[in-house]
């Protein structure tokens, strides 16, 4: 029973992590511009891709593909904020929010239109096999998965703490007027936060394809995780990792107590909860609503 | 009152002047039938979590019909099928019916896909009276929903039949689990197993389910290893299977899988590696890679017309039905409406398109070649024959 338990929560937390990543990527865009990305989502499938193509039509090594997929997917976030988004960034927000819907529906359908729409294998360097450690069952899939994780957020915490660039993202995150002033390209801040944003999907991408196969509708994993973002506050960043992994490890022991229905709808019910009870999310600060 | 009468009046006067004008040119009974063409629709997964069955489904029924258009049709007449996505989602199953049998005026439906899809237009297609010819899903609903609904292969029920007398008899396990998708397609088998186990004074260890689309299945796993079941019985298509063996084996959980039909294709063996290594499934038609002059044609056709696709259960599935459609088309001759269409399916007796399994149709028998089974299993990453053609039971789900 404990065993049975702790595997479900180890597997609910390399999910929830994933989850995290992708609502990172959210949160950070919405911080610095104000915009909710919806194709976010998209960058995890399009990564997923990415590296399909480098590691089987390439045979590419996996470390490379790896780093290259983070790179490439950077580029596309990029390419979207300055092809999509910049050129309507003084139209009303539903305008942008909508022209990123429409963006994942063409990266969707491209995907589609190249690849078929038909599951396909990621091949993964870490093992699926199960190992034992106490009461603790898992795989190094799940353990390479929250550990990469993990490690992402980590240097994304050191990037923004220590770098210049880092300080100069979360200063523009603050106030852009102030940020100006001080001599911030926000422009180029702008574009600096959508290629993290994608890089961070694209690390998502390249870890949880291989587990829940790819296909052209794999971005849809983003809407769980914009659920987690928003269980953790929308516009926190501690917010987003904590909602994310906390989504997770619910859906696996909703699963695992309940059935499959409850599993489905555990996320929203939970999501729910939480904003009746604190209305801005575990993390975020409550919305003050000045009379 | 009386203006809705004088309108109706009216309109039925107009109706009746186009029927007068039209009786010179040469019209036929029947929607989507016309003097060089019939026209036929169904309703596909081509991008959703079955788009694999989806898209190969509708490449081997089109490899027959390119074949039988090329040589010049049948009876004259050329075989047109529309095909729209449904997604493997109900709603749109309906509204893509409608559109076909409404805006394209099809003749029939044929080889529509998915048995929760197409039980959605189930009552939709009785009401409009257009007949549902071998749709592909064989739930036993298709083999007992009376006259417009024809099916073609064994159904899930009778093969979960066949899977429960393998394992209590053969293999001796007394302990089995049904891991099954919650809808009809799902529960066709599940309950047909849940009987079948009545009948040996036994019962399912554990009862789990998981939605369509759902890919998740590390907590249905949890509860399979905790009720010790010694087989799993996957009612369910291709994504399953690997997936819930993977989140198993990583929980040192190692069950015999064993499922319907939907299990046996390639993808399978793709998607799991050396998680599906002896992954047992029910076949209710010869392998792509039997011998046959059945099987020799379809090879040559498919590779003729999808060189893209290579020979799989899947298109296989759609090349029988469309071979058995054609045989209908023949026997029905010129004078072809839905009436003598059905009445030539019934006609068809012991008929073998060339490789040894023979359809009958007759009566009260929807099932064409309905009593014929047997079991394959992974082994080396193919699928491999584990016994010769059993006949089937018909299997009940009470």
């Amino acid at each position: 029973m404990v065993e049975i338990l702790t595997s479900q929560v180890v597997s609910g937390l390399a999910t929830g992590c994933v989850y995290a990543l992708i609502a990172l990527g959210f949160v950070l865009i919405f911080k610095a511009t104000d915009v909710v990305n919806f194709a976010q989502g998209e960058f995890v499938m399009a990564s997923g891709f990415i590296s399909y193509t480098l590691l089987i039509r390439f045979e590419l090594p996996y470390w490379l593909v790896f780093l290259a997929t983070i790179a490439l997917s950077g580029i596309m976030g990029v390419a979207l904020e300055r092809v999509v988004v910049r050129p309507i960034m003084t139209a009303p927000i539903f305008s942008i929010v909508i022209a990123t819907i429409g963006a994942s529906i063409v990266m969707r359908s491209s995907a589609g239109i190249l690849y078929g729409y038909d599951v396909l294998p990621l091949p993964t360097i870490f093992s699926k096999d199960p190992i034992h450690w106490g009461v603790l069952n898992f795989t190094l899939m799940d353990a390479g998965v929250i550990g990469s994780s993990l490690v992402i957020m980590v240097v994304l915490y050191l990037f923004f703490k220590l770098t210049k660039t880092g300080t100069a993202m979360r200063a523009t995150a603050q106030s852009q007027t102030a940020a100006r002033l001080m001599g911030v390209s926000v422009g180029r801040i702008f574009s600096l936060t959508w290629a993290i944003s994608a890089g961070i999907g694209g690390v998502a991408g390249v870890l949880i394809a291989p587990i829940i196969y790819l296909d052209p509708n794999l971005g849809f994993i983003g809407v769980k995780a914009f659920a987690g973002a928003i269980l953790g506050g929308f516009g926190s960043i501690p917010g987003a990792i904590v909602g994310g992994m906390l989504l997770g490890i619910l859906e696996n022991l909703s699963g695992y107590f309940f059935n499959a229905g409850i599993k489905q709808v555990s996320t929203y019910i939970l999501l729910i909860l939480v904003l009746v009870v604190r209305p801005g999310g575990l993390f975020g600060a409550a919305p003050i609503r000045r009379v | 009152m009386k203006r809705l009468l004088s309108s109706a009046g009216a309109l039925a006067g107009l109706i009746g002047l186009l029927v007068v004008l039209n009786g010179g040119a040469p019209t036929w009974a029947e929607d989507g039938v016309t003097d060089k063409e019939v026209i036929i629709g169904a309703g596909m997964d081509l991008t959703g979590a079955v788009a694999n069955w989806g898209v190969n489904i509708k490449a081997g029924m089109e490899a027959v019909f390119d074949r039988v258009n090329d040589a010049g049709g049948v009876h004259g007449r050329k075989i047109k099928l529309i095909a729209y996505d449904h997604v493997y989602q109900p709603p749109k199953a309906v509204t893509n019916a409608k559109r076909l049998v409404e805006r394209d005026k099809v003749f029939v439906m044929m080889g529509h896909l998915g048995t929760p899809t197409t039980k959605a237009i189930k009552e939709y297609l009785e009401e409009k009276q257009v007949p549902n010819i071998f749709p592909a899903t064989l739930a036993s609903m298709w083999t007992t929903s009376g006259k417009w609904h024809v099916g073609d292969l064994a159904s899930y029920a009778d093969q979960t039949w066949l899977i429960i007398d393998y394992l209590v008899n053969e293999r001796k396990i007394k302990k089995i689990a049904s891991f099954y998708q919650d809808d009809e397609y799902g529960l066709d088998g599940h309950l047909a197993g849940k009987a079948r186990l009545k009948q040996y004074e036994l019962a399912y260890v554990a009862e789990v389910d998981y939605k369509r689309a759902d890919i998740d299945f590390s907590s249905q796993a949890a509860k399979l290893k905790e009720s010790g079941a010694e087989a799993v019985i996957v009612q369910a298509v291709y994504r399953e299977p690997p997936r819930l063996a993977e989140q198993c084996h990583a929980i040192g959980y190692y069950p015999q899988f064993i499922g319907p039909g939907p299990i046996v294709v390639n993808k399978t063996i793709e998607l799991g590696g050396k998680h599906v290594e002896g992954l047992i499934g029910v076949e209710v038609y010869p392998l792509p890679t039997d011998p046959g002059p059945f099987l020799d044609l379809y090879r040559a056709d498919m590779k003729k017309y999808f060189p893209g696709l290579p020979p799989d259960t899947t298109n296989l599935y759609g090349y029988q039905k469309a071979a058995l459609f054609v045989e209908a088309l023949q026997r029905t001759g010129r004078n072809l409406t839905r009436d003598s269409l059905l009445k030539s399916i019934e006609s068809i007796k012991d008929w073998d398109p060339g490789w040894g399994l023979k359809y009958s149709y007759g009566g009260d028998n929807r099932r064409g070649m309905s009593r014929v089974g047997r079991l394959v299993m992974v082994k080396n990453g193919k699928w491999t024959k584990m016994s010769q053609w059993i006949e089937l039971k018909e299997g009940g789900r009470r």
